[in-house]
């Protein structure tokens, strides 16, 4: 067995190989140091925070100004454009002006924000062409926090495949994917006492993400909020639940608890379509 | 920030550890030992020095201004790598506690105090997370598969929502500032 975990993305990124790699030694850590490379790059581009990525270039830009895009950060606003129609709002990127208005993310001096209260949020704020061209529709903040860290995974497993790893995990904070031979024993944390056993599952060659409100939630204002909001009216989700995706990336794994956990419902059509499955705890 | 954070003093490390041991078993992951750290950090080096750091009131003074943080301690563990006699940089050891969670990690820097790599030495959960009692570990002992992989003793993941690590961000911030006070070349 051979771990490593190193920050990215605002929380520990842990990367498990059950067996050596054939060959020398070197290979597994330089694999590990590629899957790591890859996350990095996602989080290079899709910070909220970082003056320099690409979503702090979008949230500059004027209505109708245009921005070219790094090809993963494409692939991902395209999976969340996707995600939102498919939901019809539920899950939607333009929370950014929300989520710093209620102190999730950090304001900072450029960004003037509109949206403070809860108000159905705007929908298409951006479109995207084939080539990466971002180019701004109507005013407000994107923020990828709800589907990235999926994005990352992604990365990274394709990262230890190339450099010939057949068989690991790759845990994004909560946010998971298995591939190979093995189980991979996970615990879902208890919604209602995040220190204890929710459940305890295997996972073999799927993703796993998990979402929940009992890290963030809040009170601001005197109203409750948390880091999680509801695309369509801009509540915040609130309550003990949690909702856990089982789906082939962790990419719509992550973007589909965002559905389930404001629906409450495990079986939203949504799921069938991206042969996804999923459990509220 | 979703919780305040404090750093821990090692003696204060131990003290919870301690405690989390007798309240019940914790959830824990090592990833690495500092001695594989050392080397991940730096494959090419042929030696590490301890080259522990006692900070002046001075010095303390100007990483609280570096870094914008407290800076804690005045006494901190450093190894610096060598190829032969040439200085590779410097390896800076570190812990912190959460809410939840007690982490202990390392920092590689270079002799110029730039960050070039974190890495992770160990995980644990402080406030008994009992997943490794021994009827959740023995639906996987001894399990193996096709390949012959076996999932190693205490090793799981977690699913949930996300835990902030803004606290060890912190602490690599307060180390660069360390560095750059104490032992930029």
């Amino acid at each position: 067995m051979m771990q490593r975990a190193q920050p990215w993305l605002g929380t520990l990124i842990g990367i498990s190989l059950p067996a050596p790699l054939p060959g020398q030694d070197g290979q597994a850590s330089a694999a590990i140091d590629a899957a790591f490379a890859a996350v990095a790059l996602v989080h290079r581009h899709m910070s909220f925070h970082d003056p320099a990525s690409d979503v702090a270039i979008i949230n500059r830009l004027l209505p109708y100004q245009s921005a070219m895009v790094h090809p993963e950060t494409a692939a991902v606003l395209r999976c969340a454009l996707l995600l939102e129609d498919a939901s019809n709002g539920l899950f939607n990127i333009a929370c950014g002006d929300l989520l710093a208005a209620w102190g999730y993310l950090p304001a900072g001096e450029n960004f003037a924000f509109g949206q403070q209260r809860s108000e159905p949020l705007s929908r298409h704020i951006i479109t995207i062409d084939a080539n990466g061209c971002v180019t701004r529709l109507r005013p407000g903040l994107i923020d990828l926090g709800g589907i990235a860290k999926g994005h990352a995974v992604d990365l990274a497993v394709a990262a230890l495949r190339t450099a010939g790893v057949t068989t690991a995990c790759v845990n994004a904070g909560g946010d998971l994917r298995a591939f190979g031979v093995c189980d991979f024993p996970v615990v879902v944390r208890n919604p209602r006492a995040p220190t204890r056993v929710g459940l305890t599952l295997q996972l073999r060659d799927q993703a796993l993400a998990t979402s929940a409100c009992y890290f963030s939630t809040r009170r601001v204002d005197g109203i409750t909020r948390s880091a999680l909001i509801n695309g369509i009216d801009g509540m915040p989700v609130t309550g003990q639940r949690s909702a856990s995706v089982q789906a082939p990336t962790c990419m719509l794994a992550d973007g589909l608890t965002k559905v389930v956990i404001a629906t409450g419902d495990t079986s939203h059509s949504l799921l069938a379509r991206f042969s996804a499955t999923a459990l509220l705890l | 920030m979703e919780f305040k954070f404090y750093a821990a003093r090692p003696l204060l490390l131990a003290a919870a550890t301690l405690s989390a041991g007798l309240a019940g078993p914790v959830f824990a992951t090592q990833y690495l030992t500092l001695e594989q750290a050392q080397h991940v950090l730096y494959p090419d080096a042929t030696t590490f020095r301890d080259a522990p750091l006692q900070l002046t009131s001075e010095q303390m003074q100007q990483v609280e201004k570096l870094s914008g943080l407290a800076s804690r301690s005045v006494n901190w563990r450093v190894f610096s790598a060598y190829k032969d006699n040439q200085l590779l940089g410097h390896v800076v050891v570190d812990d912190v506690i959460g809410k939840y969670e007690l982490i202990s990690y390392v920092v590689a820097l270079s002799p110029q105090a730039v960050v070039q790599q974190i890495e992770i030495l160990s995980y644990r959960e402080s406030h008994g997370f009992e997943i490794r009692s021994p009827a959740w570990r023995k639906q996987f002992v001894g399990k193996t598969a096709q390949a012959g992989l076996r999932v190693g003793d205490g090793v799981a993941n977690i699913s949930g929502a996300t835990l902030s690590c803004t606290h060890v961000t912190d602490g690599v911030r307060r180390i660069a500032a360390v560095v750059q006070v104490a032992l930029k070349a």
